[in-house]
């Protein structure tokens, strides 16, 4: 008996999220169509609930469930990650304009669902569950993109999003097909440890023979996890999903998901190359890997900043603004060292404050003017100052300018990516800095330097103030990184 | 017939899924060319656990394929179906509002 109840506590979490989103469709159900608020606060009831477990969780020895499952601290950092994130974007939803907040319980329900997959997602080394996880979270993401079924821009982008995952998720599962073939098991840490003597080869008879198959196996599953962090060539979906979504789901893809991939890619990495029991061979296989994301990081952060400078739509500006953020998280990832992965990890800590406060700029924004475009933005800083000074913190952060957390975290990044020897590589994020301080700065410019156009704006006080939060928590933890650093010291993979 | 016998349909599967995706100018046959995909992982799934695998996981994986694969279908017909009431169209070129 003991031996089912006890995995089943490890994954309390899990469990309490399953039971939040069924009790957020069945109190839907029951409320008959009246306000969906109700539900939203439920959402953000059992959310707090998930974070206090989470958190008590947090220096625990690992363990394993059901010999799939590992519960450490790497995954609960990312589990934190996504509630905190989740919590955010249900008080966006709550406080979005444009939404009608009638018969959209199902709103949370997917919400909920997306973040049962991460959980799943960032807390396994059995490809298995890995691929269940991330579809888990597709499949709800699809849905929540096209949530507007009525808008035309709403079905597009969900329609664009579905083929896109789609295809990246057959490939991924032919990759993962083949990784199977190859070594005769689906663990990552076996994998890694088999030394080939067996039958089949094992990754480590395999690269001795030849390394073709293993490449071939091992490029088609970065392409699942370059797809979820839209890293290119996998990034086209992400400018027309973000743009046509609902502006709390773009956040959520924006923040949530994006964590998801480099969670699932660091520990696919970690476990494979840089375990304890990992064969010299493969670990020396693991360098090239990391040569191959380096060149990608270089080419996803220049390509997200220069189509950048182009945009009119403030969401896709995002957009494009987030892939290249992909491309600098990418550096933390080349280096395939514990360091480089805990810059990674930092810089999505960071990430989280900067991006949920331009989101949560653009949804005010757009509640209140009805357009994303940098145009319509001419004079709104005098309109309401608070939320424009806030943006602007926001996008000095994005652009990594001290003294906010985005400079600290760029920072960290360079560092690590200098210490394994990539100078070309900082070389080119540096350059891609002050390119993107040019359409950063055009927003701010936009804001504050323009004559402001008639008008007032209406005042929602309490979603102000979530942005203000999130502004000053930019500047203080940009000023005192330590609780942030010590805390990510506290999740470290390996 | 012996293993490679089984991953040459599977690649000539994943092969013509991908064709699928390119080249077809409507979004129903961009799906079908998904599902191949899925199903060619799923014949490797279980070709490779029958020849060299001792116990079920590839064939255990290729079941939670097909439900996977069942999922996505679902949610994918349900957005095309929308898609379709909106734009009166299945064909991706012509549902361009989204663009630079």
């Amino acid at each position: 008996m003991d031996a089912y109840i006890e995995p089943l506590k490890a994954l309390a979490p899990e469990l309490l999220l399953t039971a939040a989103a069924l009790g957020a469709l069945v109190l839907d159900l029951l409320m008959r169509g009246r306000d969906s608020r109700f539900v939203g606060y439920f959402t953000l009831v059992s959310l707090a609930i998930v974070a206090i477990i989470l958190m008590n969780r947090i220096g625990d020895e690992p363990t394993a469930a059901f010999g799939m499952v590992v519960v450490d601290n790497f995954g609960t950092f990312f589990k934190l990650f996504t509630v905190a994130s989740l919590a955010v974007v249900t008080i966006f939803v709550l406080s979005d304009r444009n939404e009608s907040h009638h018969h959209i319980g199902e709103y949370y329900f997917l919400l909920l669902g997306a973040a049962i997959g991460i959980f799943f997602m960032v807390s396994t080394n059995h490809l298995l569950l890995l691929m269940l996880g991330l579809e888990l979270l597709s499949l709800a993401s699809y849905a929540l993109a096209g949530f507007h079924k009525g808008e035309r821009k709403s079905a597009e982008a969900a329609m664009k999003y579905v083929v896109f995952g789609g295809l990246s998720a057959g490939v991924m599962l032919y990759g993962i097909s083949l990784l199977y073939g190859l070594t005769g098991t689906l663990d990552l840490v076996e994998m890694a440890k088999s030394t080939g003597e067996a039958m089949p080869a094992g990754l480590a008879g395999q690269l001795t023979t030849s390394a073709v198959p293993v490449a071939l196996a091992m490029v088609l599953v970065l392409a699942g996890f370059a797809y979820k962090m839209s890293v290119v060539p996998f990034h086209f979906w992400t400018p027309d999903v973000y743009e046509g979504a609902p502006t709390p789901v773009t956040t959520f893809l924006a923040v949530a998901s994006k964590a998801a991939g480099v969670a699932a890619l660091l520990r696919f990495l970690g476990a494979l190359f840089l375990g304890p029991d990992v064969q010299s061979v493969v670990a020396e296989y693991g360098a090239s890997v990391g040569q191959l994301l380096a060149i990608l990081a270089a080419v996803t952060m220049t390509l997200g900043n220069l189509s950048a400078m182009r945009q009119t739509s403030l969401k896709r500006l995002l957009a494009y603004s987030s892939i290249a953020h992909a491309g600098y998280i990418l550096i933390g990832v080349a280096t395939m060292t514990g360091a480089g992965f805990e810059a990674a990890m930092f810089y999505m800590a960071a990430y989280y404050f900067m991006n949920l406060g331009a989101f949560g700029f653009v949804l005010y924004f757009e509640g209140t003017l009805g357009s994303d475009s940098i145009e319509a933005l001419k004079g709104y800083g005098f309109k309401a100052p608070l939320i424009s000074i806030a943006m602007v913190t926001f996008l000095v952060s994005l652009t990594g300018l001290p003294p906010t957390i985005g400079f600290y975290g760029k920072y960290l990044l360079f560092k690590e990516g200098l210490d394994a020897g990539m100078y070309w590589l900082v070389g080119v994020a540096a350059l891609n800095s002050v390119v993107s301080l040019f359409y950063y700065f055009r927003i701010a410019k936009m804001l504050f330097l323009k004559e402001p156009a008639s008008g007032s704006v209406p005042r929602q006080p309490l979603f102000a103030g979530l942005l203000a939060v999130l502004c000053v928590l930019t500047i203080y933890f940009g000023l005192l990184p330590d609780a942030i650093q010590e805390f990510v010291r506290n999740c470290l993979l390996i | 017939m012996g293993l490679g016998a089984y991953i040459a349909v599977s690649a000539a599967l994943f092969a013509l899924g991908v064709v699928a995706i390119v080249v077809r100018r409507n979004i129903l046959y961009v799906l079908f060319g998904i599902e191949m995909i899925l199903n060619a992982a799923n014949i490797n799934f279980v070709a490779f656990n029958r020849f060299n695998g001792d116990g079920l996981d590839g064939r255990m994986f290729a079941i939670f394929v097909i439900i996977l694969a069942a999922a996505e279908a679902a949610v994918a017909l349900a957005i095309v179906l929308n898609v379709y009431h909106l734009f009166n169209t299945t064909k991706p070129a012509e549902v361009d509002l989204l663009r630079e």
